[in-house]
Parts: C-alpha cells; sequence; structure tokens
C-alpha cells in the first residue's frame, strides 16, 4: 500500500483517469475477493478479532481492486514518465495493472477452444474440476511463454534502458492535485510511524 | 554501401546441441531488398533475429562469427500481437509508441507517425482502440509502427501472413518504396508469387545454411520447385510436365507458350 501510495504520489495525474467503473461493481468484487478471508478468520479467531482483522483486510483489497478498476495502465505510464520515472519502470507497473485483463481475455480464449474440441464447464463438480485443470495448464503456461516473447516484442518498439521517453500526452497535474498526493504519502508515513512506535 | 554484413554466422538457441543457423554469410545494401525463402524450420526467423540484435543478446543462446549492422534495425514479427505494446487508446498512439520510446521530439513523433499511417493507409482507423482490430488490421499497424521508427534496416517476418490480397499489394508496394528511399529490406516469407516484383536477391536457405543465392529466378528453378518454393506459374508448369526452365510469372509462362 505504501509503495502503491508512493507511486500515485510522486505521478501526477495517474489518478485522473477517464476509465472509472461503477462503485458497486468495484465493492462487489473487493467484497467477493475477501470473503474466503472472512471464513478463515472466523475458524480461526473470535468474532472481534475475525471484525477487526476482516476489515483491514477487506479495505487493503478494495483500495487494490479500486485501483485498477480506476486506472488505466496507458495514462499510468504516461504519467510517470511525464515524472521523471524510467519508461521500463513505468510500463513494469502498467503491465502489472494490465495483467488481470489479458489473462482473463486468454482464459476466456482456452476455455472457447476447450469447447470448441468438446470439454464442457458445465455439469457436476468432478466435470467442472476437469474443465478448471483444462484450463489451469495451458493459461500458466502460456503466461510463462509470453514473458519471453514479450521481452523480444518491447525490444522491438525501442523499450530499452538508457532512453528518456517522450511523454505523449501527459495528464494535467494541479498544484491542488499535487498539494493532496504529498498529504496522502504523509499521512501513510504517519500512520506508519504511529504504529512502529 | 552495405547496411548488413554477416560473416560465417552460426547460432544455437538455448539448450540446444544443434545450431539454428550454420555457417551463414550475407550483406544486404542499402535500397536492396533480399528475400529469404525455405521450408519451416529453415532458419529464416531467426536469422532475422540475428539481424536485428535480438539473438542472441534477448533471446540467449551462442552466436559465433560476425555480424555488423551499419544501420539503426527495425523487426516485425511473424506474431504481430505480442508486438503491440497494450498501452495505447488508439491506432495513431500505438505506431507513436516506439517512436516516443527513442526520445524524439513530438513534432518529429508526430511526422513520422502520420507518414507511416499514410503509407499503410490506416488513417480512417487511426482513432480505433488497437484491441478492437482484425488480425490484418494490427499486422499493418505494427508494420507502420515499426516504419515510424525510421530504421535503416528493415527486417520483416512473414509481413503478409495476416493479409488480405488488397492489404498485402500495398504492402509490396510499400516495400519497393522503402528500398527506392534508401532502406535496406530483409524479409522472410512464403508469399512466393510476390517475389519476382519485388525482392532484388532471393536467399534459399535449408536446415539453417545457405543452399542457394540468386535473382528471383531462383524460385523457378527445378530444384527450388522440387523443394517447394517454386512459384504458382513455375510449380503448374513443372506438374504439367511441361519442359523447363520453368517460367516464374504469368507474363514469364505466356512469353514462353507463344
Amino acid at each position: 500500500m505504501l509503495a502503491l501510495a508512493l507511486v500515485l504520489t510522486l505521478t501526477p495525474g495517474a489518478g485522473s483517469s477517464p476509465g472509472w467503473r461503477p462503485g458497486l461493481v468495484v465493492l462487489r468484487t473487493a467484497l467477493l475477493t475477501a470473503a474466503p478471508f472472512w471464513v478463515f478468520l472466523l475458524v480461526l479467531h473470535d468474532v472481534t478479532t475475525t471484525v477487526a482483522i476482516g476489515l483491514r483486510i477487506t479495505t487493503m483489497v478494495a483500495s487494490f481492486v479500486w485501483l485498477v478498476a480506476a486506472l488505466e495502465p496507458a495514462r499510468l505510464v504516461e504519467a510517470m514518465v511525464a515524472a521523471g520515472w524510467s519508461a521500463s519502470l513505468a510500463y513494469l507497473f502498467g503491465a502489472t495493472l494490465s495483467a488481470v485483463p489479458v489473462l482473463k481475455a486468454r482464459a476466456q480464449r482456452i476455455v472457447e477452444a476447450q469447447r470448441a474440441r468438446g470439454l464442457s464447464a458445465r455439469g457436476g463438480i468432478a466435470a467442472r474440476l476437469r474443465a478448471l485443470r483444462a484450463l489451469a495448464l495451458p493459461l500458466v503456461l502460456s503466461a510463462l511463454h509470453e514473458v519471453d516473447e514479450r521481452a523480444l516484442a518491447l525490444e522491438t518498439r525501442g523499450l530499452v534502458p538508457g532512453i528518456r521517453r517522450t511523454p505523449l500526452a501527459p495528464p494535467p497535474d494541479t498544484p491542488v492535485e499535487r498539494a493532496a498526493r504529498w498529504a496522502l504519502l504523509l499521512a501513510c508515513l504517519f500512520a506508519l510511524f504511529r504504529r512502529v512506535m | 554501401m552495405r547496411s548488413l554484413t554477416l560473416e560465417g554466422v552460426s547460432f544455437w538457441y538455448p539448450a540446444t546441441d544443434s545450431p539454428a543457423l550454420r555457417n551463414v554469410s550475407l550483406h544486404v545494401a542499402r535500397g536492396e531488398i533480399v528475400a529469404l525463402v525455405g521450408a519451416l524450420g529453415a532458419g529464416a526467423s531467426t536469422l532475422l533475429l540475428v539481424a536485428a540484435d535480438l539473438a542472441p543478446r534477448v533471446t540467449g543462446g551462442r552466436l559465433t562469427g560476425s555480424a555488423a549492422r551499419h544501420d539503426r534495425s527495425g523487426i516485425v514479427l511473424p506474431t504481430p500481437w505480442t508486438q503491440a505494446s497494450g498501452m495505447a487508446f488508439s491506432v495513431w498512439d500505438e505506431v507513436a509508441f516506439g517512436p516516443a520510446n527513442l526520445g524524439w521530439p513530438t513534432h518529429e513523433i508526430a511526422r513520422q507517425v502520420d507518414r507511416a499511417i499514410e503509407q499503410l493507409e490506416l488513417a480512417p482507423l487511426a482513432s480505433r482502440d488497437p484491441v478492437t482490430l482484425s488480425g490484418g488490421e494490427l499486422q499493418r499497424v505494427i508494420i507502420a509502427a515499426i516504419l515510424a521508427m525510421d530504421p535503416g534496416l528493415v527486417l520483416l517476418d512473414e509481413p503478409a501472413a495476416e493479409l488480405d490480397s488488397d492489404g498485402a499489394r500495398t504492402l509490396w508496394r510499400l516495400i519497393r518504396l522503402l528500398a527506392k528511399e534508401g532502406k535496406a529490406v530483409l524479409l522472410a516469407t512464403s508469399t512466393l508469387d510476390a517475389l519476382p516484383e519485388v525482392a532484388d536477391r532471393v536467399v534459399w536457405l535449408e536446415d539453417g545454411a545457405i543452399r542457394a543465392v540468386g535473382p528471383p529466378d531462383l524460385l523457378a528453378d527445378v530444384a527450388a520447385c522440387d523443394a517447394g518454393l517454386g512459384t504458382s506459374v513455375a510449380t503448374v508448369w513443372r506438374t504439367s510436365g511441361l519442359p523447363g526452365p520453368y517460367p516464374l510469372t504469368v507474363a514469364h509462362a505466356l512469353r514462353r507458350w507463344r
């Protein structure tokens, strides 16, 4: 969280994305992601501790889901480059944020391919487990294989260390936004300091 | 003036014993179009990766011999979807991704991007989201993206693979134009019928080594036709049992027939 706050603080305009999604979708996704943690906490702890830790986990998950939903990776890259970050590092952050939709699209393609070959994901638990296994292996292997391909492809597009990328359309950054970001970072550091001390 | 010189190049991919390239010597001059032909696995794609300074620097592996590049190169890979940045809102942004990475001033980026978009006839798609493009459209966008980086040595791996016939015709015209501008072009293709009108020289690769080098007439050679590397006209002529030398194109065939 501190790292993300740091990136957003040192990156003008990164948060002012046009790709805003309805808050309810974000909240639902966050709650669904955090739900298993609540179950485990309830098994291991009493209700008071479960609520205390569970709310923290839900907040962290919701923050991350909100970040992924609200921030266009391309705008983050532009903003980071405009702020003086290296293009490779900016791309690393951008690619991480866009990994979820990319994997989702690939999983969809694999499911369609498996379905075309007669493997149905519908039916009982056994059928669904079979379909899950048929999805997981090619998904993981193709993702690993693409790491090499992407490294090669990005080299061909000039993304190499040592050259300062020209920002094409850096997002606008007002003094108020800058002040708000620094204030957020300071608040994070203060909270961390208070916690440790 | 040479743009690329390979002298006795052999290359092994990581964890392999047999070389993907064996003692390849080749030069490409500025303004020249050289086509690499061969069966699958003959080494054409590997040769392009070596020419682009991606093998072994990025791919890993081992290279012997020498590879000298006298111009900045740009390579179009056979899988254009992997070359898309994934960080662009529009086709224009996608084409500009490479020039921006080179740190050029914005007016120069805009000039090169507009030129490349015009060359590939992409103006109607300029504001489209790259995610919504078809395979052929994306291939044209990636070719434009590489050309917008103004490489002196243009390397193309199956550049017409995803294109329809109109798109392919535009591409071959553009390749001739690039050579006229003084760029060196090295391309690997299985679209053999276009080569008599496009290529200055043809390099026949077999099992990682150069088997023959010559003018496009090479594609009407009996041995090339036997290896499946003849043009359609030469292959039909051969299949019909007509005597060699086989004609390369329909025009050549008509001349022979009369």
